[in-house]
């Protein structure tokens, strides 16, 4: 099948200018965390017990915002959220672009599609690019339900910094597939892996505020200086960010375990056995199991908080050595989806 | 060994309190303390952090089971550390007994939690709610209103509510108690169940099921028996009599590739025509086996995994007699343009043995001199030659690749390195005969499995993402509801609830849908609107009884009932 080298150089010129929405977006974040006053002054989310505790321990290098004492409204009848659209001017923008960012960003993995004539996902550069298109597309959606638009600033940092190495060091041309990959089930199993990755990004950042958060709240439990606290200022407590990243590991282990099912069928089809401990399919065994450990630490007592946290960080660690490090370090079966 | 939020009741986190009685222990105590440790979740935390490093070594090093041949080579480069690594297991990590003795010890843990408390879910499923605590209002979330109703009336028509909507209820005098989401515990065990059913139906393929590879060549054929094979792995159970005897001859095999742009040289499609026979005497079917397309043929699955050439070749001997016509398999060496080696070895030469090592190029061009392939395709093949005589050293009784010559007892043979095309001959000195280029066949190679144990793993897989899913999506929580009559008449309900298992959050917005509904069912005014201990971060959705501890929970699950 011929390329459609028009299709592609317009995927091309798309991916691009998503990058600078995307930073533009993350710089906007950035400048409603500095110039926005009122959520900061809205008071503290966290439940009621905590907020105490913490004023209790606060001093005066604490947070000085934290509201004492009044309960936000409760509003928890018939699922109704007070507004679950963003607030602020510098919010608002930052949204928007990260938004019209995303829907940049599918039309030029579309048009790689269109291009290719195939699912655009087919070497490190398309990988690359559709599971960042899946983590922002997590922060959107979590930004609406959950209204954690505070993550906005955090989650673009990782995401503008991948797609740049993605379209300068790994950028492939568009091209066709080895036979090898020329099966239904690169739709399905690298779709699953791509959806689990994009959440599993996102659970990773906001595991890794919730240990800032936890840390620094300890400090000044404990009356010494957190210097993270002047920013901390623009999140929600510990228990929140916790509670968040968890709900994504909930969305993403499953997704991730059904990634590696479809992978075994398919590799079963190709290659004539269900699972061979070629490196990819050892690391992805890996990643499940330490994200399995996360899970369970998360439900044991003396594990839950802190140790679960640096235990999905691990996780994390280990998946993107399996998308990254063992195409680059180590060769196996699934050398060709390289670079 | 469960991803639940209970587990840290029904599961010890560790063993710490009972370390100061273990002097006092007996045999029998220390058996139970033994187990005790084996499934507490501490344990089965170690044994998967110790699974996940045991498998890093496994990516790291070559195989055994995946790579024989880097396995050599790493051997040759690492002389002195091959063997200690060797000794450890290291190539074969995954048949280590290291690695077995974590993965037993893993499921044994896992059985240990798992099968009590499936015995105890069968118990529960006959139980009823606790009895409603005295105290709503301490429970995490609570609501109260008044209505006109009698107690009784109102008692009753909370109960028909949380009965549509599918609770398990307990009644008594002034209160109801509801339960849902038995679900999640049973796919909480589904899960760990199926996992076990995996592990099983990996062993069923290794014990009953076999794997083979075999190289065919254009032209021939082989029938599925021991003999007949290149590489033959049987089962632990597997006899020579109990492969399925189909047989498959090889008709033509096309390869193409890209032939320009940044692509170039990149394989589109493989296809090999097959006609192959189910049985002896069956009637002969065909067959196209392309990548991802295996043959299907009496439960055994038989892939294309690989493909080359095979340079058909004729040696005649100082005598004058053909010694070998046919082709020789070749090896690609680079797969971006088929360049291939192999060598060719004709023991029954006279005066003296023959042997000749060999450069297959597909495309020959010239390069500065030198000829090189161009493209994968045979657009114009040459064949390059040197040879030997003397002795192959075949006799020596070792085993010999017929990939590589033992150049040992080999002298070399001064001729002239000049590639030959289809046609041509090389006069060997000496009388030594005469070797003759005829042209090129194609050769696949193909694996054969056969695994019993493939559809049980599947289901038993797809069970495990059920029993998953299940066991996040459902949450087991309780609502409670009394009534008493007020002094103005009316009654006054109190309901409370709280969430056994919710980790994710969620709960309060069904329970103040409840509280809501039943309100709206008995007409009655709120005094004190639906509200939960932990107040929400940004609203409805981040509402956070988890910060009230599972521990407090369980005081209040376990209170009324006077445990």
């Amino acid at each position: 099948m011929p390329i459609n080298t028009a299709a592609a150089d317009t995927s091309n010129g798309l991916l691009l200018s998503t990058v600078i929405i995307y930073a533009i977006a993350m710089l906007c974040y950035a400048f409603d965390f500095a110039f926005a006053k009122h959520r900061v002054l809205a008071g503290l989310n966290e439940p009621a017990e905590v907020a105490v505790s913490e004023l209790v321990g606060a001093g005066a290098g604490g947070p000085t915002t934290i509201v004492a004492g009044k309960r936000p409204p409760a509003d928890v009848t018939a699922g109704k959220p007070a507004s679950r659209w963003p607030t602020g001017f510098w919010l608002r923008l930052a949204f928007l672009l990260t938004c019209v960012g995303v829907a940049v960003h599918v039309t030029a993995i579309f048009t790689r599609g269109i291009a290719e004539d195939r699912v655009p996902w087919g070497n490190m550069y398309e990988f690359i690019a559709a599971f960042t298109c899946m983590a922002v597309l997590v922060l959107v959606a979590a930004s609406i339900w959950y209204r954690a638009y505070y993550m906005g600033v955090f989650v673009l940092v990782p995401i503008v910094f991948g797609l740049g190495i993605d379209l300068t060091v790994l950028y492939t041309p568009a091209g066709s597939l080895v036979p090898a990959l020329q099966s239904y089930w690169i739709a399905i199993h690298v779709t699953a892996m791509i959806v689990a990755i994009g959440l599993f990004i996102f659970g990773v950042v906001v595991t890794t505020l919730y240990l800032i958060a936890d840390r620094s709240h300890r400090r000044i439990a404990a009356g010494k200086p957190s210097s993270v606290a002047g920013i901390l200022r623009h999140l929600p407590g510990p228990v929140v960010l916790d509670r968040l990243s968890y709900r994504s590991i909930l969305f993403g282990f499953p997704v991730w375990t059904f990634g590696v099912m479809a992978g075994a069928i398919w590799a079963d089809h190709a290659w004539g056995r269900y699972w061979g401990w070629d490196p990819k399919e050892t690391w992805s065994f890996i990643t499940w199991v330490v994200y399995a450990m996360f899970l369970h630490a998360r439900a044991t007592a003396g594990w839950r908080g802190r140790r679960a946290g640096w235990i999905q960080i691990a996780g994390f660690v280990c998946l993107m050595f399996n998308v990254i490090g063992v195409n680059l370090f180590i060769t196996g079966l699934h050398s060709y989806a390289g670079m | 060994m469960t991803a639940a939020e209970e587990d840290s009741t029904t599961r010890p986190a560790g063993v710490a309190a009972g370390q100061g009685r273990i002097a006092r222990l007996g045999v029998g105590g220390w058996l139970r303390w033994s187990w005790r440790q084996l499934t507490s979740m501490r344990t089965a935390l170690i044994l998967l952090f110790l699974l996940a490093l045991a498998s890093v070594p496994g990516s790291v090093l070559p195989q055994e089971g995946i790579d024989p041949a880097a396995v050599t080579q790493y051997y040759q480069s690492h002389p002195a550390l091959a063997p200690v690594l060797n000794r450890l297991s290291l190539f074969s990590v995954f048949a280590a007994p290291w690695f077995a003795a974590i993965y037993i010890l893993l499921f044994a843990s896992l059985a240990g939690c798992v099968l009590p408390r499936t015995i105890k879910l069968v118990g529960s499923a006959r139980q009823r709610p606790p009895r409603a605590p005295r105290n709503l209002a301490r429970l995490p979330a609570t609501a109260s209103y008044t209505t006109g109703l009698t107690p009784g009336s109102a008692l009753e028509s909370a109960a028909a509510l949380l009965g549509r909507r599918r609770f398990r209820l307990h009644a008594g005098e002034g209160w109801v108690s509801a339960e849902k989401g038995y679900l999640r515990e049973v796919g909480n065990l589904l899960f760990h169940l199926a996992l076990l059913a995996l592990l099983f139906s990996v062993g069923l393929g290794g014990i009953f099921g076999y794997k083979a590879n075999r190289l065919l060549i254009v032209g021939q054929g082989f029938a599925n028996t021991p003999t007949a094979l290149d590489v033959f792995r049987p089962g632990r159970l597997v006899g020579p009599g109990d492969l399925q005897p189909f047989s498959i001859n090889l008709q033509n095999f096309r390869a193409q590739y890209v032939t320009s742009g940044p692509e170039a040289d990149q394989p589109l499609t493989y296809n090999a025509g097959l006609s192959y026979q189910a049985q002896p005497g069956a009637r002969a079917r065909h067959y196209t086996l392309r990548v991802n397309h295996p043959l299907v043929v009496d439960g055994v699955s038989v892939y294309l995994i690989g493909h080359g050439y095979a340079p058909v070749v004729r040696v005649t001997d100082g005598t004058g007699t053909v010694r070998w016509d046919g082709p020789v398999p070749f090896i690609p060496v680079d797969q971006s343009t088929m360049t291939s080696e192999g060598v060719i070895k004709v023991p029954d030469a006279k005066p003296s043995q023959l042997g000749f090592a060999g450069v297959f190029l597909p495309s020959a061009v010239d390069v500065g001199g030198t000829l090189q392939s161009a493209f994968p395709s045979a657009l114009n093949p040459r064949l390059s030659l040197i040879g030997f005589s003397g002795n192959l050293g075949m006799n020596s009784g070792q085993a010999q690749s017929v990939y590589q010559l033992d150049t040992q007892g080999l002298r070399q043979l001064p001729i002239a390195a000049r590639p030959l095309a289809a046609g041509q001959s090389l006069r060997l000195p000496n009388g030594l005969g005469t070797v003759t280029y005829l042209g090129y066949q194609q050769w696949i190679s193909m694996a054969i499995t056969y695994d019993p144990g493939q559809l049980p793993a599947l289901v038993a897989g797809f069970a495990a993402l059920a029993g998953l899913i299940l066991s996040f999506l459902v949450r087991r929580r309780r609502v409670f509801v009394r009534a008493v009559a007020a002094a103005d008449g009316r009654t006054e309900v109190t309901v409370g609830g709280l969430a056994r298992s919710d980790a994710a959050g969620g709960f309060e917005s069904e329970f103040a849908e409840l509280a809501q509904l039943l309100r709206a069912e008995q007409h009655g005014t709120f005094g004190t609107e639906p509200q939960t201990s932990g107040e929400p971060e940004n609203g409805a959705r981040e509402a956070d009884t988890a910060a009230a501890g599972p521990d407090r929970h369980e005081v209040a699950l376990t209170g009324p009932d006077g445990e």
